[in-house]
């Protein structure tokens, strides 16, 4: 992968709206020493206004619908949104729920599916490298 | 240059006006190294508040109360008890007036 014009650390902001915690775990492992992302300039903000990538966990309740639409628009451009876990994906296991108005796709527009129950930490490194590359082409598309 | 020295320290306005400038100019190459593809005057310049709904301006001071918000909320119970009674009606505060003196007068001759 050669970047060339988003060539720089990527910073994600992790957003929880209604996860059982179980991918949250997996991200976490991410950055544990065993894989080990943030030697690749990869980490966790506290802000969606410092982040490139929005990562959202969970299959979104109905409270959690203005919260997820608002930090998305606080994301400057170009972003990226990545999805973990078959709850955000389609449901999960809260499929059709009574108290969910996601999945998230249904709120914002999703660039990255990671799907699993929880993924695996090697799935989500693969799904941060994909929207790295996306990014690549967005950051390309506003400089030309 | 007045240059005060306190043995342990030294006071230099001249020296304390050049690190302050250098400071400055390093925090505005800094600055100006940041991200620029914010959108002004959308939502990404906006505050953000754990993804919740930021009141106006006016309603974001933090109230003198505030301060008191713990003291209150583990008295609440007691201040509940204290407050029902205070109605703001002058007729009821004679009432209460009449009823306890009533009560200690009846205290004082049943003791005497």
């Amino acid at each position: 992968m050669n970047l060339k014009v988003f060539n720089r650390a990527l910073w994600v902001y992790h957003m929880n709206t209604g996860s059982c915690n179980g991918c949250d775990i997996e991200i976490l492992a991410v950055l544990t020493p065993r894989y080990d992302v943030e030697r690749f300039g990869i980490k966790l903000v506290g802000s969606p206004r410092h982040a490139d990538v929005l990562l959202v966990t969970g299959p979104v309740g109905r409270s959690m619908e203005d919260s997820v639409k608002r930090v998305y628009a606080q994301v400057p451009d170009p972003k990226v949104v990545m999805v973990v876990g078959n709850c955000g994906a389609e449901g999960g296991v809260f499929h059709e729920a009574y108290s969910l108005i996601g999945p998230v796709d249904q709120i914002i527009p999703v660039d990255v599916y990671v799907p699993g129950c929880p993924p695996r930490p090697e799935a989500i490194i693969h799904g941060v490298v994909t929207a790295w590359v996306k990014l690549e082409k967005l950051a390309k598309q506003e400089v030309a | 240059m007045s240059v005060v020295d306190y043995g342990y320290a030294v006071w230099a306005p001249l020296i304390w006006i050049i690190a302050l400038v250098v400071i400055g100019v390093m925090v505005l190459i800094w600055r100006s190294r940041g991200q620029k593809s914010y959108k002004k005057g959308t939502a990404q310049t906006d505050i953000f508040l754990s993804g919740a709904k930021v009141p106006p301006e006016e309603e974001r001071h933090v109230k003198s109360e505030n301060i008191y918000w713990g003291f209150f909320e583990s008295l609440k119970e007691l201040y509940g008890a204290m407050m029902r009674p205070h109605t703001g009606i002058v007729n009821d505060y004679l009432l209460w007036f009449v009823g306890v003196l009533a009560v200690t007068v009846a205290i004082l001759v049943l003791a005497g």
